[in-house]
């Protein structure tokens, strides 16, 4: 067909194709609204409104099952009376209810008029008070204007009274005649109101409500949409977003909808409820998720919602891992510098606010961590937060030589496992990276050097005791009962196993080990030989210092101990010296230096550059090492936020991921250097710990919290005065390992493992110790130990205290306690009411309480402590509270309870008042007590 | 065979390829441009490409959301280059038998109206091109990503697509040369490409006979320096900018040793093996004299070439002038490439101190 004039195509196809493509058009607009609208977030909250449907119908089931059907039918009749009995009124109701009618017109009119005077008269006192002080002559018009309306105002306030007051005459009339069904409606409302409360929140769950889904339409759900997305935003909690900081935006309960709510345990995720909503989350716990959020523990990115993946969720192992892959297309987040901690090591989260404290309370796993980082001394080579200040891990080696044999001391740097399979010193050779024939042929070298450098170094030490041989049986007893096993383990004494200790060296093998004379001195008194060990004394007679040696010395290892160690390669040696020289140095002017040694200074500088090498200088003072000589290890102080690139994975395949590296780390150090061709001095130094899955996991947790977030100071965790007493004593209670024998206020308590039959036997319980005892009576007694409880084997040890860690031990106890000052003991007779004396003495022996507290009383061998010490050593209040319960305090204890549900045994003393006696017996003890603080007491010394 | 499809892929190989190739594509465009050879050479194309793709890493790399429109282009420039050697290839047989370009022909030189003709066509473009962003924004989505952290940049760092011609120079050359008087040139050159050629054959209608230096000129350019260098700086540039086979994983780790010199360096250390002189332009001398010898030596012996008079005359001296010197810069790319490769030549001139390194 042929075109028009001037067309290059027909009018009509043009207007077709215009048709087609403005189709389109719209299609692709319309597509990409609903793309805009549908948000996966939107499918989780319409779900979570099918499980609060579930949840209210069974509640509202649950809330009417428990009104029985005769309740029900009672109900009914009552309604069906009260309507007839009212219909009958109905003719009298209908006059006073016209009545009522009436009077409310008055008094709504009277209202109004009211409100007409108040007016007036407010506005004619500005106007005549304003005349009045500026003396103008209208001042009287207007006074005379204001008190006539302030006279109407009157009457008409008067008048509404009036008609109030006669319409409560018909009110009462009418409820009068309608009593029955008010009495009814009332009822019901008592058995149905909560049930309509549900089925009203019932309603707000029906998504097929018009209404619902008008506001939740496409287009016109931004006016006032029901499903939308919930956040919290915490001023004093922030985000990095590295040019500055803003206040961190949580999103994430815009699908875990219940996560506050009580009442969705079963339910999967995310409309779980939270599992510790009293610490976490819920309203009341001291982490309300208004002030705390989410992300600001779990990390992640709390604000992103556009799909499972943008808030880095991270699973908690690969099976999860595979079903999120299912069902979420889960992937490892791109570009999130800091994802998601794994569930197990949510507890990360806690350091960056409550930094500065030596343990987390709750933290539990986070606290283990730092406690295994303390056990294994990981912070002698790495700069750990919080441990800048602690102690060298490792024993001196300044006095080595008088202690243990050389060969002995090579073939432990060699392999200490192979000594002992508990040791706390890592190996370093025998490694997946350093076990080529070469390399070991160096690390043999190393060691031999390293061996005569620690001797050349070693500084005189003269036992002050000689080993004369002991019993073996008597030394082991004493082993396991003065107290060694708190902190020692020892293989054949069954209780250290159950106790299972880690704090000090595993005792087994120590016969092959140690010099038998060094020994019996350092049971009898450890700083003679190491001034600043905390090993304490137990305050061994030379007797028994004899017989814990010579069970110690009993303990052997005959295999290691025979083993000789490799000579010294010199070859060898003389070629790792070439090494360090020419770091700087040519090859000629390293031969150079070389050649003016000797040969023993050859031997000596490689032992002090291997020494320096692998950072055993970090753990053990050894002479010629700086003491303020920079750790070994790199700095971790910021390991959780350390960007994911800058681990070095290796060739390793494992997934790359900042927690995972940190693990295997831990596990082995050296697998890094899988599949790398390193030189020697290059090879990676950290060392072996043989960690189970479980520590490394712990220590993994606790690192990963060593963040570079930055909380504002709103937003941490501070200290108030009690808190920040309690916690500077903590950090000394934790280096003297006080817990490891005491329970204190419910934590720790270790040795008690081996006390399981009678608690009574083991170191005592400290329950609210800064209320028991007096503050000086403590200072004194952490001074100068002395027996308390003469029952016990277990022995309370002196420690070498200082007066500051004296005094902050008792402050420690005290700021627990809400003790706030500091009150000596009494020293001032007691003062006796009229015959409470002789009341006290009476109770005392009905009591019998001598019959236990001998000492002092009778010849018998006490089986409590002796009273005489009561009055400078307990408070006045503790001993009422621990007379009027003691179980209450110490649910195992002997002592019995004397007034049990407050009814006293003896009736006729004091008119059987507890409080009355329990005070007398206080005074009482009080007046026997002996004034003296420091030391024990003189037993025979005591009279009544 | 992954293997060697790795190897020659590095612009070392793969730039001298594309220079054969385009060399036969001048040669041999009459045969390029028909449909038999078209629709052949496209299910080679493509079946190459489906191969490729079932390489996971290859597969990674086309399929990444940044990558998919840049793939789109390239089969357009296929499409659009080949489409207008197939017309002018029509016309240079049509004039060759003496007849005139098919744009020329009667029936083709009625006139229609714009109105609806071109602008209903128009609309419809724009419609349709609207729709065709908004479903793509659909299926491939441009989010929002993390707030920008400085000490986490990406790696590889990449330029938009149509920059990574400009960003794959830089291996080459200084930053301020690529970057900024390269480019510059670029786009004052093709602003002077009506001022500088005056010719009218070829105006309305496609050829190639009556245009080759004109076409060969434009398009060694545009496809041999500006869309090859893009494919390389988009598909075959890993992290830290080294180059990774289309096969091969994006290892961060992976290493290549590269060790640039200077021609001041080869000239005065490892040639006369004294140290270098501390003036810089003595230090330079060699440079300088090199560099003024391309552009000086190249257009004399230019002008003395037929091809060169014939110009000369036809454009007037000015116009010719423009032309040599835009050329030859243009030429200095491919010139800087084999001197890297073939010598490690990291600068003729290096002259940091006044920001000059060529």
């Amino acid at each position: 067909m042929k075109l028009e004039t001037g067309m290059a195509y027909r009018s009509s196809t043009l207007i077709r194709w215009f048709a087609f493509i403005s189709i389109l058009f719209l299609f692709s607009v319309l597509a990409m609204f609903l793309d805009d609208y549908i948000r996966p977030w939107k499918g989780w909250q319409i779900k979570s409104l099918a499980v609060k449907r579930e949840k209210l119908k069974k509640d509202i089931e649950a809330k009417l099952g428990k009104i029985s059907p005769e309740k029900l039918a009672e109900l009914e009749n009552s309604f069906e009376s009260a309507k007839d009995l009212v219909e009958e009124r109905q003719e009298s109701i209908r006059k006073l209810e016209g009545e009522i009618n009436t009077i409310s017109g008055q008094i709504h009119g009277a209202k109004l008029e009211l409100s007409v005077y108040n007016g007036r008269v407010a506005e004619l006192t500005f106007r005549w008070e304003h005349a009045h002080a500026h003396g103008d002559p209208r001042a009287p018009k207007l006074k005379k204007k204001l008190d006539h309306n302030r006279v109407l105002f009157a009457a008409t306030k008067e008048k509404i009274k009036e008609l109030e007051a006669s319409k409560k005459g018909p009110l009462a009339k009418v409820s009068e005649l309608k009593a029955e069904l008010i009495a009814a409606e009332k009822e019901q409302q008592k058995l149905f109101g909560q049930v309509e409360l549900l089925k009203g929140a019932l309603a707000k769950t029906d998504i097929s409500n018009p209404v619902w889904i008008l506001r939740n339409a496409p287009f016109i759900d931004w006016l006032d949409p029901t499903i939308k997305v919930e956040q919290v935003v915490l001023d004093h909690i922030t985000d990095d977003r590295y040019f500055r900081h803003v206040p961190k935006v949580d999103r994430c309960m815009t699908c875990h909808t219940f996560i506050d709510q009580k009442g969705f345990e079963d339910q999967p995720n995310p409309f779980k409820t939270h599992p510790n909503l009293d610490l976490m989350v819920g309203l009341a716990s001291p982490h309300p998720m208004k002030s705390f959020g989410c992300t600001s523990c779990h990390g992640g990115e709390g604000h992103r919602i556009n799909d499972f993946n943008a808030a880095a969720h991270t699973p908690q192992n690969l099976g999860q891992q595979k079903s999120w892959e299912k069902d979420y297309h889960w992937h490892a987040p791109h570009k999130v510098p800091e994802v998601m901690n794994r569930l197990q090591y949510t507890e990360a989260g806690c350091y960056k606010c409550h930094k500065g404290v030596e343990m987390i309370p709750m933290a539990h796993k986070y606290n283990r961590g730092k406690e295994l980082i303390k056990d294994y001394g990981c912070y002698a080579c790495h700069v750990i937060p919080e441990f800048e200040e602690k102690r060298k891990p490792g024993p001196p080696l300044n006095k080595l030589a008088s202690k243990l044999e050389k060969n002995w001391v090579k073939n432990w740097i060699w392999n200490p496992f192979g000594f002992n399979s508990k040791s706390r010193m890592p190996s370093f050779f025998r490694q997946s990276n350093n076990s080529k024939p070469e390399f070991e042929n160096k690390n043999i070298a190393e060691v031999n050097a390293m061996a005569e450098y620690l001797w050349d170094q070693s500084e005189e030490y003269r036992p002050f005791g000689r080993y004369k041989g002991g019993n073996v049986a008597k030394g082991k007893e004493l082993i396991s009962s003065v107290g060694c096993i708190s902190c020692h383990q020892v293989e054949g004494i069954e209780a250290s196993q159950k106790v299972g200790a880690k704090k000090a060296p595993y005792l087994t093998g120590t016969g092959s080990k140690v010099d038998p004379h060094w020994l019996v001195s350092w049971v009898q008194r450890p700083s003679h030989y190491a001034p600043e060990t905390i090993m304490p004394s137990f305050r061994l007679t030379s007797r028994e210092a004899q017989d814990v040696t010579a069970y110690l010395l009993s303990l052997k290892n005959d295999s290691f101990s025979a083993k000789t160690f490799a000579p010294l390669d010199k070859g060898v040696r003389d070629d790792l010296l070439l090494e360090y020289f020419m770091a700087f140095d040519t090859k000629g002017q390293a031969r150079g230096k070389l050649a003016v040694l000797s040969d023993r200074e050859k031997t000596l500088e490689l032992g002090k550059r291997s020494l320096g090498k692998y950072g055993c200088y970090s753990c053990h003072s050894i002479g010629g090492f700086a003491p303020g000589r920079a750790p070994i290890g790199p700095n971790l102080s910021t390991e959780g936020s350390k960007p994911i690139h800058q681990f070095g994975f290796g060739h390793e395949k494992i997934p790359h991921e900042r927690d995972t590296w940190i693990f295997h780390h831990l596990k082995n150090p050296r697998r890094w250097d899988k599949g790398q061709d390193k030189p020697f001095k290059d090879l990676s130094r950290m060392p072996m710990y043989y960690l189970s899955d479980d520590e490394a996991q712990a220590m993994t947790l606790t690192i990963l919290g060593y963040t570079t977030h930055r909380v504002p100071e709103k937003g941490i965790k501070r200290l108030d005065a009690n808190e920040a007493y309690a916690e500077k004593g903590l950090k000394h209670v934790a280096k003297y390992n006080c817990t490891s024998c005491h329970k204190i206020d419910g934590v720790g308590g270790d040795i008690l493992a081996a006390y399981e039959d009678d608690e009574n036997e083991g170191p005592p319980w400290l329950v609210d110790q800064g209320h028991r005892v007096h503050s000086d009576w403590l200072y004194h007694f952490l001074g100068n130990v002395y027996p308390i409880r003469p029952w016990l084997k277990v022995r309370m040890p002196s420690f070498k205290l200082t007066d500051r860690e004296k005094n902050e031990i008792t402050a420690y106890f005290q700021a627990k306690a809400h003790e706030h000052s500091f009150r000596p003991s009494p020293s001032a007779p007691v003062e006796w009411e009229p015959g409470e004396r002789r009341a006290a003495l009476k109770l005392f022996d009905a009591l019998a309480c001598a019959s236990c507290h001998t000492t002092g009383f009778n010849r018998d061998d006490p089986m409590a402590p002796a009273l005489q010490m009561t009055k400078r050593r307990l408070r006045s209040s503790w001993i009422e509270k621990w007379l009027a319960n003691p179980q209450a305090i110490l649910p195992h204890t002997t002592m019995p309870n004397f007034w049990e549900d407050g009814e006293a045994q003896e009736p006729d003393i004091l008119g059987g008042d507890p409080k009355k006696q329990i005070t007398a017996l206080r005074k009482y003890l009080q007046e026997i007590g002996h004034d003296q603080i420091h030391g024990e007491l003189n037993r025979s010394s005591t009279s009544r | 065979m992954k293997e060697l499809v790795n190897t020659l892929s590095d612009p070392k190989y793969s730039f001298t390829g594309v220079i054969i190739g385009f060399y036969l594509f001048m040669k041999y465009y009459r045969t390029i441009g028909t449909v038999k050879f078209f629709i052949s050479s496209m299910i080679i194309i493509l079946g190459v490409f489906i191969w490729m793709m079932q390489d996971p890493n290859f597969h990674a790399i086309i399929v990444w959301p940044d990558n998919v429109p840049i793939v789109i282009l390239l089969f357009a420039v296929i499409f659009f280059t080949w489409f207008s050697i197939y017309k002018a290839a029509i016309n240079d047989a049509r004039i060759e038998g003496g007849e005139t370009p098919v744009e020329g022909s009667v029936e083709n030189r009625e006139k229609v109206w714009t109105w609806p003709n071109l602008v209903y066509t128009e609309l419809m473009a724009g419609t349709l091109c609207v729709v065709i962003l908004v479903i793509w924004s659909i299926f491939l989505k441009a989010p929002l990503e993390e707030p920008a952290n400085p000490t986490w940049a990406p790696n590889p760092a990449k330029a938009p697509w149509y920059f990574l011609g400009l960003q794959e120079m830089l291996v080459y050359f200084d930053p301020w040369m690529a970057g900024v008087v390269l480019p510059g040139l670029i786009i004052v050159g093709l602003i002077a490409i009506p001022y500088i050629d005056t010719n009218p054959k070829g105006n309305g209608y496609y050829t190639m006979a009556e245009r080759k230096v004109a076409m060969g000129g434009f398009l060694f350019g545009w496809l041999a320096l500006w869309v090859y260098l893009i494919i390389i700086g988009t598909f075959l540039r890993g992290p830290n900018w080294t180059f990774y086979g289309p096969f091969e994983v994006w290892d961060f780790h992976k290493v290549v040793a590269e060790a640039n010199v200077n021609l001041s360096e080869f000239f005065w250390i490892k040639g006369l093996g004294i140290s270098m002189p501390s003036n810089i332009f003595l230090r330079e001398i060699v440079g300088l004299i090199v560099t003024t010898g391309y552009y000086v030596g190249l257009t004399l012996l230019c002008n003395r070439s037929q091809l060169g008079s014939s110009l000369m005359k036809s454009l007037g001296k000015i116009r010719y002038y423009l032309l040599i010197l835009l050329l030859l810069t243009m030429g200095l790319l491919p010139v800087k490439m084999y001197l890297r490769w073939l010598f490690n030549l990291k600068y003729l001139v290096a002259m940091p101190e006044f920001e000059f390194n060529l």
